[in-house]
């Protein structure tokens, strides 16, 4: 009898956890599109007083892996889902929809004494590889240069391999910072530093180059005419349904678009 | 004890040129199962044991984009091995991707993983292996080549294998001349269900063929695995089946349990009467701790088994396993 009443125990939680509409949002993921999640779920609370969101980072690669276990209904990313990501989420029925919510540059930053206003994408290739170490050979003092990447689990990092590094391997020593904000901090008090954050980390503490000719700008962005930017994400299981649609309703409303814009992104509507 | 080292030092060697030479993105991780086994035949206590039933130390370079490896051995307490510890080579391969101009593929070339049936993505949830390699039908890891690949858009896998067809355990004069031949397909129609198969062929000596048919199916917290095997091997044909269905628990408990039983059915040899055996499991899986991506850490796991034999004279034999795995890693 005792394992009769178990029995019905389980199968009733587990009918409720499979269709009952939950009145919370959690949200996970990449640190470039954090600041928008953070923002639009801290408007969003003060109109839906009845729903709660918790937004965290972790990185694109974390969002996408929560998302497919189930542990977020939100996964922000900086980067499209992989091939590898899709399947690994259809195998746990899950179907990754990707929900376009702002465009991003990524800006080159560097410490704003740096007597340096420009560069190439492919100098850049070149100091983050190893190839060029001292600022003389891009056109600056005689001073080595100091290379501040983003972890390899960043989609910030993913983008700026494609984009940048073409596959190529960033040179020992460079150091590999776990947010955007971490690298915009640390290039802000190391002298000669170099490294590259999300247009909606950029402030007067840093120095923004203008690459291949183009300063990054929500306008140069949006023409398409510098090169280094993006599309950022929120993927959500299929199309979003109940809680979630309300909530990615409004991201994609004038006020949550503005959000973006306020955060240093590009609206998208 | 030289055994030991003439298996470690070119692990180490790969270790020191990826770290030194390239400056290549390494992983290096480990994962171990310490386990504790009690046994009963037909109800009488038989004995019990702890052990460290396998003590896997990887080394995982990336040299680019294109260029990955693995690097695998296996420590294990081993009552036959040396000071009572063993080592098995489990993997050591490297991936290059999109070789052919396939999208989202890749050539492994080395000790590599076995396309076949579960036993190429078995994670032990149960903590029994997957059933062509519990009856002996598959070895989990095969030398030899093997091309595999993403379905467009994430509706499956693929993979094509050449293997020596003797598994990781022998090498040299231990291996026939014929190879063997693998096709494994896997199609995810819509979220949550999986289907697919496998096929391996060896000819001549061997003259080895076995199929398997795989279905997974997942919905919320309710996971269901089935796999259906045949082996025909030198005119000895043995089938047999496995479901596994899961329940997880934590959306329900906030407690990272699952609770999962297993049905395995194996008749080695369809031709003799009485020879068939089936094994039920049931058990409990708890997640202490997991990573940043969701990937358990601290692993416990305690689950029954009992063996029953279709042979009427032959007793049941029940297992109480406790196992507590664990693993770390670090990129540098």
């Amino acid at each position: 009898m005792n394992r009769f009443k178990m029995f019905v125990l389980l199968s009733v939680l587990t009918g409720i956890s499979l269709f009952a509409a939950s009145n919370s949002i959690t949200i996970a993921g990449s640190t470039t599109v954090l600041p928008i999640a953070q923002r639009a779920a801290e408007s969003f609370m003060d109109i839906h007083e009845d729903l709660s969101i918790s937004v965290r980072g972790g990185g694109s690669g974390v969002g996408i892996a929560a998302l497919i276990d189930g542990r977020a209904d939100i996964a922000d990313a900086s980067r499209p889902i992989k091939t590898k990501e899709i399947k690994l989420a259809r195998e746990k029925g899950i179907d990754p929809y990707a929900n376009i919510v702002a465009r991003d540059g990524l800006a080159v930053v560097v410490n704003p004494k740096t007597p340096v206003d420009s560069i190439s994408i492919e100098n850049l290739k070149k100091i983050f590889t190893g190839e060029i170490e001292n600022w003389k050979d891009v056109g600056g003092p005689n001073k080595a240069i100091v290379a501040i990447s983003r972890d390899y689990s960043s989609g910030t990092f993913e983008v700026f391999k494609e984009l940048v590094l073409e596959g190529a391997k960033v040179k020992d020593g460079a150091l590999m910072l776990a947010s955007n904000k971490a690298v915009a901090t640390t290039v802000t008090t190391t002298p000669y530093s170099i490294g590259y954050i999300g247009l909606g980390y950029l402030s007067d503490e840093v120095k923004a180059l203008t690459v291949d000719g183009v300063k990054p700008s929500e306008e140069t962005v949006k023409k398409g005419e510098y090169k280094l930017a993006r599309p950022l994400f929120m993927y959500t299981n299929g199309e979003p349904k109940g809680t979630v649609k309300t909530f990615m309703d409004f991201v994609f409303s004038s006020q949550g678009q503005e959000i973006a814009r306020e955060v240093g992104y590009v609206p998208v509507k | 004890m030289r055994r030991f080292w003439y298996l470690l030092y070119p692990g180490l060697l790969i270790f020191a040129a990826t770290m030194s030479l390239t400056g290549a993105e390494t992983k290096v991780s480990m994962t171990l199962w310490n386990r504790y086994t009690a046994e009963l035949v037909d109800g009488d206590f038989n004995g019990s044991v702890f052990s460290l039933e396998r003590g896997y130390f990887r080394i995982e370079p990336t040299f680019n984009d294109k260029v990955k490896g693995r690097f695998n051995v296996d420590f294990f307490s081993d009552e036959d091995g040396l000071d009572g510890a063993g080592l098995k080579l489990k993997y050591a391969y490297l991936d290059f991707h999109e070789v052919f101009p396939i999208p989202e593929s890749k050539i492994s070339a080395g000790l590599i993983k076995h396309y076949f049936g579960t036993i190429y993505d078995w994670e032990y949830i149960s903590i029994q292996k997957a059933l062509e390699d519990k009856e002996k039908v598959a070895s989990s890891t095969d030398y030899g080549l093997a091309l595999y690949g993403y379905l467009p858009g994430g509706f499956g896998e693929y993979a094509v294998s050449l293997l020596n067809g003797e598994g990781y355990k022998k090498t040299g004069a231990d291996v026939d001349k014929e190879p063997e031949i693998d096709a494994n397909l896997r199609i995810i129609p819509i979220p949550g269900l999986t289907i697919g198969g496998s096929v391996l062929f060896e000819s001549d000596e061997s003259d080895r063929l076995a199929y398997a048919g795989v279905g997974h199916f997942s919905k919320g917290p309710f996971e269901l695995w089935g796999e259906y095997l045949v082996s025909d091997m030198n005119d000895i044909t043995g089938n047999g089946f496995m479901i596994m269905p899961i329940l997880k628990l934590k959306g329900m408990t906030g407690i990272d349990v699952d609770l999962l039983g297993r049905f395995d059915l194996w008749d080695g040899d369809t031709d003799i009467d009485d020879n068939g055996h089936m094994n039920i499991t049931a058990g409990v899986n708890w997640n202490f701790l997991r990573d940043e991506k969701g990937t358990p850490m601290v692993f416990l796991q305690i689950q029954g088994e009992r063996t029953m034999f279709e042979d009427e004279t032959a007793v049941d034999i029940d297992q109480l396993m406790v196992q507590l795995q664990w693993n770390f890693s670090n990129v540098f």
